[in-house]
């Protein structure tokens, strides 16, 4: 493909706990496992984190008797405010996406922000902002 | 979960500022491509590029008037990309609500030390 593609998601979340902590649960293998890429009738099998920039993750959840692979790659890693990594679901999609994580301290707990751009690597440099919002504007102007 | 093919060329079109003014321009109606191309400081060339790629991405259908290539807009392809934002949404929303539970559970647990943030509940 020679053009850049952006689709983007960005979800936003307040927690009670603190900033560290929040940050920490993408990393730590044991408090990951139980959420990250889980699924309520899955099973989280394997649990593989290299928590350093260049280090890469592994997240095998078996649904349906299925093991599904979720992984990517630390692109940076900056504690406890911003976390950038590369995602794939191989079994779904050979496309390589990056998800973004935000998290900014408030006076209790903490905001987070997520994004998930379905980004080709290389083009990971360049976003079109709030294109979801003027494809639903286009669409409602229908 | 991931953007299918389809969806690839949906999202790769709506990616580029020249392509979404082209459908606004024929979500008013259709146009014939020397007009859509007249407001933009490029080549024809460079608009009939795009517009390619929003007949690949079925945005765009065109049909032959004469010698005049006359462009409508197609806004289906547009729900099903609307619906994969919203299932990729749907699906961090669920997992940053288990971690929240998670948390909330742990902090209600024994006696977490580094509970001085989580002051609410």
């Amino acid at each position: 493909m020679t053009d850049d593609t952006c689709a983007q998601v960005q979800v936003r979340r307040r927690f009670t706990a603190s900033a560290e902590r929040v940050f920490d649960a993408w990393l730590d293998p044991k408090t990951a496992g139980r959420w990250l890429f889980a699924t309520p009738t899955g099973k989280m099998m394997r649990v593989e984190i290299d928590a350093r920039v260049g280090g890469g993750f592994r997240f095998t959840d078996r649904r349906e008797g299925e093991d599904i692979d979720h992984i990517g790659r630390y692109e940076l890693i900056d504690r406890p405010r911003r976390l950038v990594f590369s995602f794939t679901v191989p079994k779904f999609s050979a496309q390589a996406t990056r998800v973004t994580i935000d998290i900014a301290a408030q006076e209790t707990g903490c905001e987070l922000t997520l994004t998930h751009e379905g980004v080709l690597p290389d083009y990971t440099e360049r976003t079109v902002g709030g294109w979801t919002m003027i494809l639903l504007g286009l669409a409602a102007s229908l | 979960m991931l953007a299918q093919p389809d969806l690839d060329h949906t999202l790769t079109a709506l990616a580029d500022p020249t392509r979404r003014a082209i459908l606004r321009r024929l979500s008013r109606g259709e146009a014939r491509v020397t007009e859509l191309a007249a407001p933009f400081d490029m080549s024809l060339n460079a608009v009939s590029k795009h517009i390619r790629m929003l007949e690949r991405a079925r945005l765009v259908t065109r049909r032959r008037s004469g010698r005049e290539h006359i462009l409508t807009f197609d806004p289906a392809p547009l729900g099903a990309a609307s619906a994969w934002i919203e299932e990729q949404r749907t699906m961090w929303t669920k997992q940053l609500d288990a971690l929240d539970a998670l948390l909330i559970a742990e902090d209600r647990g024994a006696g977490n030390p580094e509970m001085q943030g989580s002051s609410d509940d």
